[in-house]
């Protein structure tokens, strides 16, 4: 755990979710709550509103693209050589809709896994090789970084001020007959 | 008891069954590495000899390797009923056999996977199955159930692999804490850097809900494409509309069978004996006994339609079946998964595992030899009789094939030590819920 940070560790997730909801209640905003669970943790969702996954998209585009992808192809072989077989007609749609279905689950699956591994981030190699896992327990970090941003700032800005009032200028300051 | 407690011991206690294996484990392995040795040298014999050494001739040209391809699909189709149909269902039971399940897919699709290749004899021409640009200018043919079928299978063993290791990652990552030196830093590697954030589970609970909505209309469609291999041809027996339901319910029956034959034996030797309950298999058992009724119901419909159809060949092929040369395999077919598995309805066999285990035996037997039956008496009594025939597999086809069972089963032994058998977050998750 660093400065910038607070650590809540429980063992149950009736404790972990009670402790979530009162951060939030506290004005915490949810970027800046990081939880880690030994599962998926349903009510956390809504505690912290996160809204629903974009993996759903990615899986859409990539079944129709598979699906029509497929379809094209099928198409583009039998006009590129026609030949016919069976006496049954070059594009022979009932035919090619079982492999089109069967790449439109294909390419879905496929696409669907690695806009997963797009959405968090993984494989992760700073954590493959120091790994950072919660165990069996629930926890929560608030992150301080923005807070402490906020007050430095506050602090600097209060110098500056005492700084202008006894007349320590800054070097940068323009001086008169001098450019920068 | 406290719920960090449970977690504890649940982790330790599957993971726990990943370590050193006992004696039997290593008899277990021997055989099944020295039977799929077998199979190897069987195999290599083959392709130096030729097919000439195997008994498939004209007119039974599908002999036991395309037996053993179907059986095995068939074998890989309830791994993804019980983990893909089950979780879309939230049939909790499913936690109990999910991932032993899934593994067995996997196997099954590669084991299967092999028998075109070995039944192709010249398998350095195996690459002409795919659509590539060549020097011949052609390309496959689409309308052919062939093709259909490299499409199936391929797109069964990528989304089954797919979904196997998606499941397993955050029992990956659990595992990497418990392990020490190369096996950790394989853990380390296969969970990808797995936090746990609510982030990544919230697009991992969707990711799985996809790929068990993909994988479940997969189960439907690769067996019935399978099917087509049969019933696209007008062979009497073969050309039936019945086909795809048919061999999609005896996949799953003979799928949910080959469940319980692993699971019993590994639930002991790895001592899962609390995951893993009577309850569990009770539920599993109705899962068999409705399939069974199925797989009845279908051999019923098969019947009537061929002598309600009055077309003399379907008949023939029937009557065949049932008093010709291969009559005594097809009796102890109806008894294995017709008759057996009515035991079930007694509740008391239903929770009794060592009987489960033995009639899962059984099942495994018939649902092989109706593959057999089906793809050997539909060939070797045709049309024509000048051209009939019968069929007896070589010794080269029966060490294939008993190589093919090593194959699956050494696989098996070896995911058993490698990999978590239980879903450890799945368990936790559930245990939360009591």
């Amino acid at each position: 755990m660093t400065a910038n940070e607070r650590r809540f560790e429980y063992d149950s997730k009736e404790e972990f979710l009670e402790k979530l909801a009162a951060l939030v209640k506290e004005g915490v905003k949810p970027g800046a709550i990081t939880t880690f669970t030994p599962f998926h943790v349903h009510e956390a969702e809504h505690i912290l509103k996160s809204g629903p996954s974009a993996l759903r998209y990615i899986t859409l585009a990539g079944a129709l693209a598979g699906f029509f992808l497929s379809f094209a192809f099928i198409i583009f072989t039998v006009l590129d050589w026609p030949l016919i077989t069976g006496g049954k007609p070059l594009i022979s749609i009932p035919a090619f809709i079982i492999v089109a279905f069967e790449c439109t689950i294909l390419i879905g699956g496929i696409i669907s896994f690695l806009g997963f591994l797009h959405l968090v981030r993984l494989p992760n190699i700073e954590r493959i090789v120091d790994p950072r896992e919660c165990g069996s327990r629930f926890i929560i970090i608030e992150e301080l970084a923005a807070d402490e941003r906020g007050e430095k700032q506050k602090r600097r800005r209060e110098e500056e001020k005492k700084r202008s009032k006894n007349n320590i200028n800054s070097p940068w300051e323009k001086t008169p007959g001098v450019g920068r | 008891m406290n719920l960090k407690l449970f977690y504890d011991h649940v982790e330790q206690d599957v993971l726990g069954a990943m370590r050193k294996p006992k004696p039997v484990y290593w008899i277990a392995l021997g055989f099944s590495v020295l039977a799929f040795v077998c199979g190897l040298g069987a195999w290599g014999y083959q392709i130096f000899k030729g097919m000439g050494v195997a008994g498939i001739t004209h007119p039974v040209g599908w002999g036991v390797y395309i037996t053993n391809f179907v059986f095995w699909v068939g074998i890989a189709h309830s791994g993804t009923l019980i983990s893909a149909v089950l979780y879309l269902f939230r049939a909790r039971f499913r936690s109990a056999f999910n991932r032993t399940a899934e593994a067995m897919t996997v196997i099954a699709v590669m084991t299967a996977g092999l028998f075109p290749f070995i039944h192709l004899g010249r398998v350095w021409k195996a690459y002409y199955l795919f659509p590539y640009p060549n020097q011949r200018l052609l390309w496959v043919n689409f309308q052919s159930p062939l093709i259909w079928d490299v499409f199936a299978i391929s797109t069964y063993f990528t989304i089954s692999l797919i979904f196997f290791y998606v499941g397993m990652v955050p029992d990956l990552a659990a595992a990497r804490r418990h392990f020490t030196g190369f096996r950790q830093r394989l853990y380390k590697i296969l969970s990808l850097g797995w936090e746990g954030t609510l982030d990544q589970w919230r697009h991992y609970n969707r990711l799985y809900v996809f790929l068990a909505a993909f994988a479940t209309p997969l189960v439907v469609s690769v067996h019935s494409v399978v099917s087509w291999d049969f019933a696209m041809s007008i062979a009497p027996g073969w050309h039936s509309t019945l086909f795809a339901p048919y061999f999609v319910a005896g996949a799953i029956f003979s799928g949910t069978g080959m469940v319980i034959s692993l699971t019993v034996p590994m639930r002991k030797i790895l001592k899962l004996e609390t995951y893993i309950t009577v309850d569990h298999y009770e539920k599993i058992a109705k899962v068999l006994l409705v399939t069974a009724l199925i797989v009845s119901y279908s051999y019923i419909v098969e019947l009537c339609l061929a002598l309600y159809s009055g077309n003399l060949f379907e008949i023939s092929v029937f009557k065949y079946r049932m008093g010709g040369h291969y009559r005594f395999l097809y009796w102890v077919m109806i008894f294995c998964n017709v008759f057996m598995p009515l035991t079930l309805f007694i509740k008391k066999l239903r929770r009794n595992i060592k009987y489960l285990f033995v009639l899962s035996l059984f099942v495994n037997i018939g649902m092989w030899l109706e593959r057999f039956i089906i793809i050997v008496t539909s060939l070797a009594k045709e049309y024509d009789p000048y051209s009939w025939g019968t069929y007896t597999p070589r010794l080269v086809e029966i060490a294939i094939t008993i190589g093919s069972f090593g194959m699956f089963f050494m696989f098996f032994l070896i995911f058993t030590k490698m990999l978590p058998v239980l879903s450890i977050s799945e368990i936790k998750e559930q245990g939360e819920g009591k």
